[in-house]
């Protein structure tokens, strides 16, 4: 476990994902990212109680992001487009960015309550990798910073 | 360079200047040449002009100014660090990865090899959410260094139901990237970058 694993198996790698809304309670997030030089950062925004704003990083091993980069390329989410998928709207916006190789993705949608809303879009196909990649990321990261800083990430 | 592009990233425990505090902007971006951008393609999607193959929408519409702010340019919490090599500790213990774990591999199965090394205080086996099994991975903590380096040490590489599986720490005290760039002046080094992008 050398020299080749920046958590990469070759090449470079970068991973944001955002979900929020603004609304009565202010602007509404979680968010976080996967950068070159291993550093997790994650950020959550709630005003609804209290306008507490988590911001945590801390900077991973090579292994984890190796684990990261598997996960992402099981997915198949980079063959995908985000040509026909639901547009950010009031309700919401969800944005996922992937640098790996040579290709970069950056997609946008809406949220997405349920399989439903995936069943009943354009593209349902790429649509529910989108919403199980996300799902597996988040519970990735969640667990990564709630046994690093011991808080509840949600 | 023809050095920034060698792709030797180490993580060597001897390195020992990895964070050098001021600077720590400059130092944060990539020592890839056209990485700094990297922080917001989609409001500077055409910074990231490098050979690459971009897709999505993200990159065709314009943002709002905060998202740079949301993310890029507040104190986030971190444990404290010497900033030095080697693993970080967490805030009540050492955690470890296990990577290549069977897809029906039960937290038992783990409990078990791993509760040889000391007892496990935590355990997260977390599931495949379209296929209901396991992702793949488990992280692990230990109450004392020497418990999971022990189990790193013992595991890594061993066979857990029929599958190799790898074993490594979880958290590092610092980035892990070629040493010799970041010895330069952070400076030096960035300035080439921009280059590329004409």
């Amino acid at each position: 476990m050398a020299g080749e694993e920046n958590g990469s198996g070759g090449g470079e790698f970068y991973l944001r994902y955002y979900v929020g809304h603004k609304g009565k309670f202010g602007h509404e997030f979680l968010e976080f990212e996967f950068r070159p030089d291993g550093k997790l950062r994650y950020a959550n925004n709630s005003n609804y109680k209290n306008d507490t704003m988590i911001r945590k990083e801390v900077f991973l091993t090579p292994a984890v992001l190796k684990e990261c980069r598997r996960i992402i390329s099981g997915s198949e989410i980079m063959k995908e487009d985000d040509n026909n998928w639901p547009e950010p709207d009031r309700v919401g916006r969800q944005e996922l960015e992937i640098v790996m190789g040579n290709e970069h993705i950056s997609f946008t949608t809406s949220k997405i309550g349920s399989l439903v809303d995936v069943q009943s879009s354009k593209d349902p196909e790429g649509l529910r990798i989108f919403y199980y990649l996300v799902q597996d990321l988040k519970c990735f990261v969640f667990s990564l910073i709630s046994l690093h800083f011991k808080i509840k990430p949600i | 360079m023809a050095a920034a592009d060698v792709e030797a990233v180490d993580f060597e425990p001897e390195e020992d200047d990895l964070m050098d505090e001021d600077g720590a902007v400059d130092v944060d971006a990539s020592p890839r040449a056209p990485l700094p951008k990297l922080k917001s393609a989609i409001t500077g999607g055409s910074s990231f002009s490098a050979p690459k193959k971009t897709k999505g929408r993200g990159f065709r519409e314009e943002t709002e100014a905060e998202r740079n702010h949301r993310f890029a340019s507040r104190e986030f919490d971190s444990l404290d660090s010497d900033g030095g090599p080697g693993p970080l500790r967490s805030i009540e213990g050492w955690i470890i990865l296990v990577t290549g774990v069977h897809e029906e591999a039960q937290e038992d199965d783990l409990q078990n090899a791993f509760g040889e090394f000391g007892e496990v205080k935590n355990l997260h086996l977390n599931l495949d959410r379209r296929t209901g099994f396991v992702k793949g991975y488990a992280l692990i903590e230990y109450e004392s260094f020497e418990e999971a380096q022990a189990a790193i040490s013992a595991m890594n590489g061993a066979e857990l139901l029929t599958q190799i599986i790898s074993v490594d720490w979880a958290f590092s005290n610092g980035p892990f990237r070629r040493r010799n760039a970041r010895r330069r002046s952070p400076r030096g080094h960035r300035s080439r970058s921009p280059r590329r992008r004409y």
